[in-house]
């Protein structure tokens, strides 16, 4: 556990929700205070409400056994849904990636989430992401076409080339989003590589 | 009454070694620079699809920055890629390589602590990943100059238990001796020694004096490849006190590259 940073005079209930709120991604030292001050002001039943929904969270919650999304049961509702191409799956690094293109309404197909992304300098490989997983699904030749949606980084583009590498034996096409300007930026500001996918990217005005 | 200190801003060149997200939309970003060793800042809101700083500060990118120093983390602002390395960013072979030598990087390199060898050494060795097909001599050639530059330099004429001069044959390599140890010497330690083959010391001997242009030509069978790596891995290992994260992947990269 990480050395507390709270004061002697923090009684133990406190400075455990601090270290506690700490632990959190993007919390730092000082958000952990305010936050767990703010809960301390909180009435009671709000308060037992918040902490009922987080053990709710680890009770109902589980991965889809199919798309490893996050899930109430065993298929989440993405993957029951028989409305949705089966030919086509959409590989994402994050549940919240998800999120954000079905808010795009134009992807009717199914999703994998790797959970992650291959980033050597951290300790992440290959085995740590559902790569076996989305080979499984792969296996019965339903699927037509992976398109890989990792960030358009370098561990994202690396672990798109690893998918590339691993797919390629079986008769599946395999796309990756386009890269390109975003909308409402400067091409003053574009970075090397920004630019470059741009230009090899560019379509015909019609 | 105690006056603040009024907050030092200055740009640098950097290489972008480890990147973690932080809250909504920001990054922290470390780079290795030349003047100012590790930097590690607050890159606001680059994770944004319009930020104008986000795409420049990818990993393993060349980049010119603006760093406004604090108490804690640095604020990154107004920067610029000088060379984003594409072709490592193409292929897997090179991007694990990359990956392997950017996180060596970081670890011998201290906040604060200048050491523009080190620097000119990450970017020449990085440029010349992008186009050698030795790519495994271009890793042995850095950690051989990383650990001269840092003052580890392997002792590869005498022996490193008796002193005695070593003559051509085969001998062993101990990491926590820091050389190469006579094939006859007892040590008095015990301590983990590798087979070093004449042909090994050689290529560790001409490594050590080599510069990188004749390091891309090098050519050695698979065993005293191994030696090589085995040997300058463990010295790596042994000054850092720990293994490389990176290592994992680099080796899977490799032993599928061999296989096909």
């Amino acid at each position: 556990m990480a050395q507390s940073d709270t004061a002697p005079s923090v009684t133990p209930p406190v400075a455990r929700l601090i270290e506690a709120f700490h632990r959190l991604p993007g919390i730092g030292p000082k958000s952990a205070q305010r936050l767990t001050y703010h809960l301390i002001r909180m009435p009671k039943e709000e308060a037992e409400e918040f902490a009922g929904a987080i053990a709710e969270l680890k009770d109902r919650v589980v991965l889809c056994d199919t798309c490893a999304n996050i899930s109430e049961s065993a298929e989440c509702q993405i993957c029951t849904d028989l409305q949705r191409d089966k030919t086509r799956i959409c590989v994402v690094e994050e549940p919240l990636d998800v999120i954000a293109i079905e808010r795009a309404r134009v992807y009717s197909g199914k999703y994998h989430i790797l959970h992650g992304v291959i980033s050597p300098v951290n300790g992440i490989g290959p085995n740590d992401l559902k790569l076996r997983e989305l080979l499984e699904r792969l296996r019965d030749g339903s699927v037509t076409e992976v398109i890989v949606a990792t960030n358009p980084n370098l561990e994202g583009e690396a672990t798109a080339m690893y998918i590339q590498q691993l797919i390629g034996p079986l008769d599946v096409k395999v796309t990756r989003l386009a890269r390109g300007l975003p909308s409402g930026s400067d091409i003053e500001y574009a970075d090397d590589s920004t630019l470059a996918h741009a230009l090899e990217s560019r379509a015909e005005i019609s | 009454m105690t006056t603040k200190r009024r907050p030092i801003t200055y740009t640098t060149e950097g290489v972008v070694v480890r990147i973690s997200n932080l809250g909504e939309a920001d990054r922290i970003i470390t780079l290795v620079t030349p003047i100012h060793g590790l930097v590690r800042g607050v890159a606001k809101a680059s994770r944004k699809p319009g930020s104008k700083i986000g795409g420049h500060l990818d990993m393993l990118k060349h980049v010119s920055v603006s760093v406004r120093e604090t108490s804690t983390l640095h604020g990154l602002s107004q920067a610029s890629t000088l060379n984003g390395f594409r072709k490592l960013r193409d292929d897997l072979e090179r991007f694990s390589r990359a990956s392997y030598i950017s996180e060596i990087s970081e670890q011998f390199s201290v906040e604060n602590g200048s050491n523009q060898p080190l620097f000119r050494l990450l970017l020449s060795v990085l440029e010349a990943l992008e186009t050698t097909t030795n790519t495994d001599m271009i890793t042995r050639f850095f950690e051989m100059r990383l650990l001269q530059l840092s003052g580890f330099q392997p002792e590869m004429s005498r022996c490193v238990e008796t002193g005695i001069e070593l003559k051509p044959a085969n001998h062993l390599y101990s990491a926590e001796r820091g050389g190469l140890l006579s094939n006859q010497a007892k040590p008095v330690i015990e301590t983990a020694l590798l087979p070093a083959s004449l042909n090994t010391i050689k290529l560790l001997r001409f490594l050590s004096k080599a510069k990188l242009m004749n390091a891309k030509v090098i050519k050695a069978g698979e065993e005293e490849k191994r030696q090589l790596s085995r040997i300058l891995r463990a010295q790596i290992h042994y000054v850092l006190d720990r293994g490389l994260r990176s290592e994992a992947f680099m080796d899977e990269v490799r032993s599928k590259k061999t296989e096909t």
